[in-house]
């Protein structure tokens, strides 16, 4: 069953609230009451429109914005955790691992090496072709085939 | 053999307003951002679930390159004109993108349609280039 233009613009009303609001604490009410629908209705068509859970898609939009922090600043891993929106290191940390694969700690130092390389190194980077002359061989266009072949 | 896309490139008229539209309208993460002594910098962005393929957002018509100037006014008119590069975005709901990005000033060519493979509308990045953000039918 098709659902409704007007009904799409409240599900992402209540999307974009998230995407503001994440830090704060938020619940299925709180979101149901900016889509102006009920809990059931909201929850089965947010999950249906986006494959995930208000809850989910909210973990997963704190977890994003931890792994900015972890890269781009020097804040604690409990700072950044609390920033972020989570209440408890414990599950900010395993959360994190799940979703990214590294812990927090590991994940930060390799951001960290990398923006350090690419300072130093950037050439490291950047494929052989986007820095050198692109223009074409015409020899290699008009036969199909490099000279050398 | 060949087996995947590493890097493909977006051109586009302005590498901040591209990293603006990019990553904080579209959601992209931005994998490299350096810049060389020669004044390139070299930006590219990763789709949320495509991690592994890096879009490199290139103004062509400015130095780095190695472009002559022939080549750098082409792509700057043709960049203009919208009329290079088009490519589908994926989105596994095209209605519910499309309210969100209008909701960020996305601009769209009319509302999203049925066609043949899947539910489409027609987004414009700002910068040269016109994309089909199809939700693809369910098979």
């Amino acid at each position: 069953m098709p659902i409704a233009p007007d009904v799409y613009k409240k599900i992402v009303t209540a999307k974009l609230y998230i995407d503001g609001n994440f830090p704060e604490a938020i619940d299925l009410d709180r979101l149901s009451r900016e889509a102006c629908l009920s809990r059931y209705h909201f929850h089965r068509l947010f999950t249906r429109i986006y494959q995930l859970t208000p809850h989910q898609y909210l973990t997963r939009k704190r977890i994003e914005q931890a792994r900015k922090c972890l890269a781009g600043n020097d804040l604690t891993i409990t700072e950044i955790c609390n920033e972020v929106g989570f209440e408890s290191i414990g599950s900010f940390s395993t959360l994190f691992k799940k979703e990214s694969g590294h812990a927090p700690t590991d994940y930060r130092l390799r951001a960290w090496q990398k923006h350090q390389q690419t300072r130093q190194q950037p050439l490291r980077f950047i494929p052989y072709c986007f820095i050198e002359n692109c223009m074409v061989d015409t020899a290699c266009t008009n036969a199909n085939v490099c000279p050398s072949d | 053999m060949i087996t995947k896309v590493s890097h493909i490139t977006f051109f586009v008229l302005d590498q901040d307003k591209a990293y603006d539209f990019y990553v904080n309208k579209l959601g992209f993460a931005v994998n490299t951002d350096a810049k060389m002594e020669n004044g390139f910098r070299w930006l590219t962005i990763t789709p949320p679930d495509q991690p592994d393929l890096e879009i490199a957002l290139i103004t062509p018509h400015t130095g780095g390159m190695g472009y002559d100037e022939e080549t750098k006014n082409a792509f700057r008119v043709l960049l203009e004109k919208g009329a290079l590069g088009a490519g589908v975005l994926h989105t596994p709901d095209c209605r519910a993108t499309y309210e969100e990005l209008k909701a960020k000033g996305v601009g769209f060519k009319g509302e999203p349609k049925e066609q043949f493979y899947g539910t489409e509308a027609i987004l414009y990045d700002g910068l040269g280039n016109w994309f089909s953000m199809t939700q693809p039918k369910q098979p």
